[in-house]
């Protein structure tokens, strides 16, 4: 079960809007970080993920097990959700 | 390979999500023509990464990249296209019917759309592999914002790697624009480019190749390293982060050779835009002489739509009914 979700995005990424619209069709919240709006949250996006991209999703399940897909990638993004 | 049933059977489907395809889906969904649209990325194509678009007739002021794509889905998706996310690997001609094997399973159609576009190509040399999304990019919509403050290398001299140069500079400090012959971008970006090199934002190295993106040992990228080819010295540029945009590479791996293609990839068509298999049309920058513009991907959308009208007439439309 998923506990909570957190997507790191960017104002002008295409990708960031295509995994928000797909959690809302799951019927699951979010928790949004616009590294716009929030930069100085830059490193903890890249410690996360390993990565200098967005969208990054954290997905955390009840046992506080974390799954962490970067960018639009649903083959990894509905098996961590399921 | 699965049956035929109602679930997977449609009259059309559109294999990409792009400019062609969703004009393409609001002519022929406009005209009741069930059609479904395949994508395996983001609707809009690469226009949806594309920071601005000031080319697109209609919008004097130009519009973002993003919200032409989202336009557009929004206005197909109104008159009842139905856009799936998936990849389709193959593409078999069964007479009366085209079957797409998918990731979604086996879809079947009476008529076949390909809009699949083309990606941004790679370099190709050490370092680019090692360094992907932590240093070297292709998307700069979608990363630039990491590197704020930063210094950037941007490599390429055509219309793309002009323009996202040019929105790169809300970011970063400077960048060095690597360029492996001279400017192929239009004049209006040369010109608008010339700005930002007066400003001292971007410097622009022509005749300059690259071969090298060299990381520290944190695995950052720290350098780039080219060859000036007029003088065959090499040149280092010190840099946080290099973005690529050298061309475009044909998404028509798919078709494996099952369509005639040109000597670069691109799908060859008559004049309906019908390819060298009955019933699979195709429109935008996958097609063998297309001018690589969203607004010709458009216009092309439309124009295959109206074929595609005219190849189904005779044609019990509802295919449901055969199933």
């Amino acid at each position: 079960m998923v506990k909570n979700i957190t997507i790191f995005t960017t104002k002008t990424c295409a990708y960031c809007p295509m995994v928000k619209r797909y959690l809302a069709a799951k019927g699951l919240s979010y928790d949004e970080v616009n590294l716009d709006e929030e930069p100085q949250r830059q490193q903890e996006a890249l410690a996360i993920s390993g990565a200098l991209t967005v969208p990054v999703t954290v997905v955390t399940r009840q046992d506080d097990s974390r799954e962490v897909v970067v960018g639009y990638n649903l083959a990894k993004l509905a098996p961590a959700i399921a | 390979m699965s049956k035929r049933t109602k679930e997977n059977t449609h009259t059309v489907i559109m294999i990409g999500a792009g400019p062609a395809a969703l004009s393409a889906a609001i002519y022929t969904t406009r005209e009741d023509i069930e059609t479904m649209l395949v994508e395996k990325g983001v609707p809009g194509g690469l226009a949806a990464v594309t920071d601005w678009v000031d080319n697109y007739p209609g919008f004097p002021e130009g519009l973002a990249g993003l919200e032409l794509a989202g336009n557009l889905q929004k206005q197909a998706e109104r008159f009842g296209a139905v856009i799936d996310f998936g990849e389709v690997t193959a593409l078999h001609d069964e007479g009366e019917w085209k079957r797409l094997e998918t990731t979604l399973g086996d879809l079947y159609a009476k008529v076949v759309l390909v809009a699949t576009g083309s990606d941004y190509k790679k370099l190709g040399i050490p370092g680019e592999v090692q360094y992907y999304a932590r240093g070297v990019h292709y998307c700069a919509t979608c990363d630039g914002a990491f590197y704020r403050d930063k210094r950037l290398v941007v490599v390429g001299g055509g219309n793309s790697a002009v323009q996202e140069a040019m929105f790169l500079t809300r970011f970063a400090s400077h960048i060095d624009l690597m360029v492996r012959s001279k400017l192929r971008a239009s004049d209006v970006l040369q010109k608008e480019l010339q700005k930002f090199v007066d400003e001292g934002k971007i410097t622009v190295h022509l005749a300059t190749t690259t071969d090298e993106i060299v990381g520290d040992e944190d695995n950052k990228v720290v350098q780039v390293k080219g060859t000036d080819t007029k003088t065959s010295s090499p040149v280092k540029i010190d840099t946080d982060g290099v973005f690529v945009f050298v061309g475009l590479k044909p998404n028509s791996e798919f078709a494996g050779g099952q369509l005639e293609t040109d000597e670069v990839g691109l799908i060859k068509t008559d004049e309906n835009l019908m390819s060298s298999m009955k019933g699979v049309f195709v429109a935008g920058d996958i097609r063998s002489g297309a001018t690589m513009q969203v607004a010709s991907a458009v216009g092309e959308g439309a124009t295959a739509a109206l074929k595609i009208r005219e190849y189904l007439e005779g044609h019990t439309i509802n295919v449901q009914e055969e199933v």
